[in-house]
């Protein structure tokens, strides 16, 4: 290296230049690739709730995914009023500009929860919720609700797919969450999921009465239509599952908006 | 540096010197990606792209630039290879790129890189280097996919995502070895590793830093 | 024809140069069994003492054994009291076999009761004896250096700390992992930093937590599910705990856990033959104890209204999970422990007030005393760095 390389001149167009070439090369990848990646980003949600509802096989192609979620209304829901709501009226071009995830840390669109009714310890909660119908010859058969809760270590995000009763479960699938592997970690089990598709979450007064079980279901006890076995060597986990599932379906959660559900009130739109 | 052919700078760091295995370098991302196999090639994939483009972007202006930003220079080339890595991986491997998360970005700071562009690239014409780079990201490939095979076969009786060891969850026999599907096993595997290679190449044992006084002993009666 | 003149004849066909040069370790091993060796060090200066490794580690052994004893009777008890209350007779697989053999299930009956456990226990701390051993004699034979007794101490700790259910196949690979890992690959006795038996012990819990991490109970019955007093007091809070057990069956040691550690009250027997022999020191003991105590009592005075482990009182946690196993025989491990007399009452204080946090905050883990000492063991040479460091300061203080 020459000693001219180090006056103040050189250094200067040196870093320039690489600077203007570096920042070309970034930017045209990040512009050119933004088409493919948002279309990965809602396909792989979209097989997140297909995969909730059951209505995928093991390895879905594309193809599969699109056509499937073709049968699938995505509309927002006041929790409050169990209600619909139009995009435009929270301020929102259209159902899909809603993030939920998004509008929890936004104070205008969610509201503090009080420690003694905070049961899946998520301390915010968004006042509209993203809820997914599945119509089959225009009858609501199936209603898809996002869940989230804290277990050992992280927030477990899923979605809770029910009948058009409000009340059986067709799948309950997680699709980000931290807990260990081999033990919470168990939730993406197929297995331990494949328990949850029959049972019920409301008992006969619609009180919620889903549970897990540590030590395993006695299937002729009365309440095993309502439970579910507890993870194996994950007591905080499962309890994570419970107390999220117990939240999300009380009042403060979606039971204003099943009761609907179940009075076919909300399958007419 | 007195003979570098492209054979020794391209096999070389794979047993002889490897980056992990001898320098102990980039040992952040071996541990965090090699519960599964397929993250862990991914992975030696791309740390092995940016390294040798990076090599050879660097050896190509090298007596460009000048010694007193040097290492910015290296950083902001760096930095720009790992980003559209990043990208490319996130429009055409999405599920991969979801669980490599940050780890990709992370390449950014894995010593390899940074190491081979000061220590090699600066130094020697732009193939070279750029052989050089693939030959230190194949060495960092190796030890990842061995730590990877080993974690991802006993810490879940898988490859590749396929069950090879039927576990008992799933009605088989086999037992999985949680501890495995922790971080900290890859350091007790890549410490094994090292053993192994050091016990069979003994040039790779480092002088000890002190030396103990011979133990005399003496009949007492 | 004494048995000293027979290894003296044989002794030169293991010495360098003879037939089985390779075996002397074992050579050597056998014979300070029997004999106290002649060699005497001759380098530098040395205190000389009548006792020497081997002699103390085998009376750490003999200390353990009222433990040990209690613990075999205890998993008998637990498991024949489950077996009458509830009208059960044991599963006949190879254990239950042999205990029909030689006894019969009454739970009141001492000998029922400690035949079931042995045949549980035993063959548990048979192969941690073969298969450690067997790499304590590799190591010794490639390294060309003495099997080393510290081996019998290990060997029957991290027997002690195995749940009587737990397959052999992991016993075999925690010792393989406490043994390798926790002390050979940092040089052998004296060099390692952790120590092993609990390196092992902590293996097994990370690999295999969901048997093994201290909240389901090992009562040798097929079938048998219910919390070991640690994990009710978790779930439950002193009350349940209350409820479940006196404080006096737990001090006795009438109750769930590993082999080894349910009586407090004969590892204090044994401990104070440690104490008082000075092997086991008493600095370390009651810094565990007091860090313990203080910490428990502390977090009572916080209290938690969603934590119920914050109520649970020092004297339980005396009695309850490996503590006092732990204290007595795991943290004064003279290897892995602080040196300086300073740094051995903060290294114990480091320990108690883990087990207690670790047990009490962190939510996943109902027990802490393994965690604990593992966690002080790294801190122990700085902590006697830092006692060396204020020494010499005061002392050119005083120049």
């Amino acid at each position: 290296m020459s000693k001219s390389n180090d006056s103040i001149q050189k250094t200067v167009i040196v870093a320039l230049a690489l600077c203007i070439v570096c920042s070309i090369f970034v930017s045209a990848s990040v512009v050119l690739l933004k088409p493919v990646q948002i279309q990965n980003k809602t396909l792989n949600l979209k097989e997140n709730i297909l995969r909730a509802a059951g209505m995928l096989s093991a390895t879905p192609t594309k193809k599969e995914v699109e056509e499937k979620f073709a049968q699938i209304t995505p509309k927002i829901v006041d929790l409050d009023t169990g209600l619909y709501v139009e995009p435009k009226d929270i301020g929102f071009e259209s159902v899909d500009a809603f993030d939920q995830k998004k509008s929890a840390q936004n104070p205008k669109l969610s509201k503090v929860l009080d420690s003694s009714e905070d049961l899946a310890s998520i301390k915010r909660r968004e006042r509209y919720a993203k809820v997914y119908l599945v119509k089959e010859n225009g009858a609501l058969t199936r209603v898809i609700l996002p869940v989230k809760g804290y277990g050992l270590w992280s927030t477990l995000y899923g979605f809770l797919a029910l009948k058009a009763d409000g009340d059986s479960v067709v799948g309950l699938g997680f699709y980000e969450h931290g807990e260990t592997p081999g033990l919470g970690g168990e939730v993406d089990n197929p297995n331990w999921k494949a328990q949850w598709p029959g049972k019920e979450v409301y008992d006969d007064n619609f009180d919620v009465a889903v549970r897990l079980v540590k030590g395993g279901v006695n299937p002729s006890s009365s309440d095993a239509k309502y439970s579910v076995d507890a993870l194996s060597g994950a007591s905080l986990t499962s309890r994570g599952v419970e107390n999220l599932l117990h939240y999300w379906l009380s009042e403060s959660g979606f039971k204003t908006y099943l009761e609907k559900v179940r009075s076919g009130e909300a399958g007419n739109v | 540096m007195s003979d570098v052919t492209p054979k020794k700078v391209l096999l070389e760091p794979i047993l002889s010197n490897n980056p992990i295995a001898l320098q102990i370098l980039g040992i952040c991302s071996a541990l965090a990606v090699t519960t599964s196999l397929k993250l862990s090639i991914v992975m030696a994939i791309a740390v092995s792209l940016v390294t040798a483009s990076s090599s050879f972007f660097i050896a190509l202006i090298r007596s460009q630039i000048p010694s007193n930003i040097r290492i910015i220079v290296q950083m902001t080339i760096i930095a720009s290879l790992v980003i559209v890595v990043d990208q490319v991986l996130k429009a055409y491997a999405y599920e991969i790129s979801k669980q490599l998360s940050v780890f990709v970005g992370l390449i950014i700071t894995n010593c390899i890189v940074m190491g081979r562009a000061e220590a090699f690239a600066m130094q020697n014409g732009p193939v070279l280097s750029f052989l050089d780079g693939i030959g230190n990201g194949a060495g960092y490939g190796a030890i990842l996919i061995t730590v990877a095979t080993v974690r991802e076969l006993l810490g879940a009786g898988k490859l590749f995502g396929v069950e090879i060891l039927p576990t008992i969850a799933n009605g088989g026999w086999y037992q999985p070895n949680g501890l495995l599907l922790l971080p900290p096993s890859a350091f007790f595997i890549i410490g094994l590793i090292i053993w192994g290679l050091r016990s069979w190449k003994k040039d790779q044992v480092e002088a000890a830093e002190y030396k103990l006084s011979a133990h005399k002993v003496k009949e007492a009666f | 024809m004494g048995m000293r003149e027979f290894l003296d004849k044989i002794e030169p066909q293991f010495e360098k140069g003879g037939k089985y040069e390779k075996w002397y370790a074992l050579y050597e091993a056998v014979d300070t069994i029997f004999y106290t060796p002649s060699k005497v060090t001759s380098a530098n200066t040395h205190v000389r003492d009548g006792v020497d490794l081997k002699r103390i580690m085998i009376t750490v052994w003999f200390c353990v054994f009222p433990a040990m004893f209690f613990g075999m009777y205890n998993v008998g008890y637990q498991s024949n009291t489950y077996l009458a209350a509830n009208g059960l007779t044991m599963d006949m697989d190879w254990h239950g076999a042999i205990i029909a053999m030689l006894a019969g299930n009454n739970p009141a009956s001492i000998w029922d009761n400690f035949i079931y456990g042995a045949v549980y226990f035993l063959p548990i701390y048979a192969v941690t004896f073969a298969v450690g051993g067997f790499w304590e004699v590799v190591f010794a034979t490639i390294r060309k250096h003495e099997v080393n007794e510290g081996f019998f101490v290990t060997s029957i700790l991290f027997a002690l700390t195995c749940p009587p259910t737990i397959p052999l196949w992991q016993v075999a690979l925690g010792i393989s992992f406490g043994v390798v890992i926790g002390k050979e690959v940092f040089g052998g006795t004296g060099k390692n930093f952790l120590n092993p038996a609990l390196t092992g012990r902590a293996f097994l819990y990370f690999a295999y937590p969901a048997q093994i991490s201290g909240d389901a109970v090992w009562t040798a019955v097929d079938g048998f599910s219910g919390a070991t007093p640690l994990g009710v007091a978790a779930s439950g809070g002193l009350n349940a705990l209350t409820a479940n057990i006196s404080w006096m069956d737990a001090f006795l040691g009438f109750q769930q856990g590993s082999v080894g550690e349910t009586s407090t009250l004969a590892i204090l027997l044994g401990g104070a033959v440690l104490l008082i022999m000075g092997i086991a020191s008493w600095r370390i003991v009651a810094g565990v104890f007091l860090g313990m105590a203080a910490t428990a009592t502390l977090l009572n005075f916080i209290g938690s209204d969603t934590n119920q482990m914050f109520q649970v009182p020092a004297h339980w946690h005396f009695v309850l999970g490996g503590f006092a196993f732990g204290m007595m025989f795991m943290a004064t491990d003279p290897v892995s422990a602080s040196m300086t007399n300073t740094g051995k009452w903060a290294f114990g204080i480091l320990v108690g007030l883990m087990t207690v946090l670790i047990r009490v905050v962190n939510p996943a883990f109902p027990e802490g005393i393994m965690l604990a000492i593992l966690f002080a063991n790294l801190f122990a040479p700085f902590i006697d760095h830092l006692v060396i460091q204020a020494n010499i300061k005061r002392r050119l203080a005083r120049v």
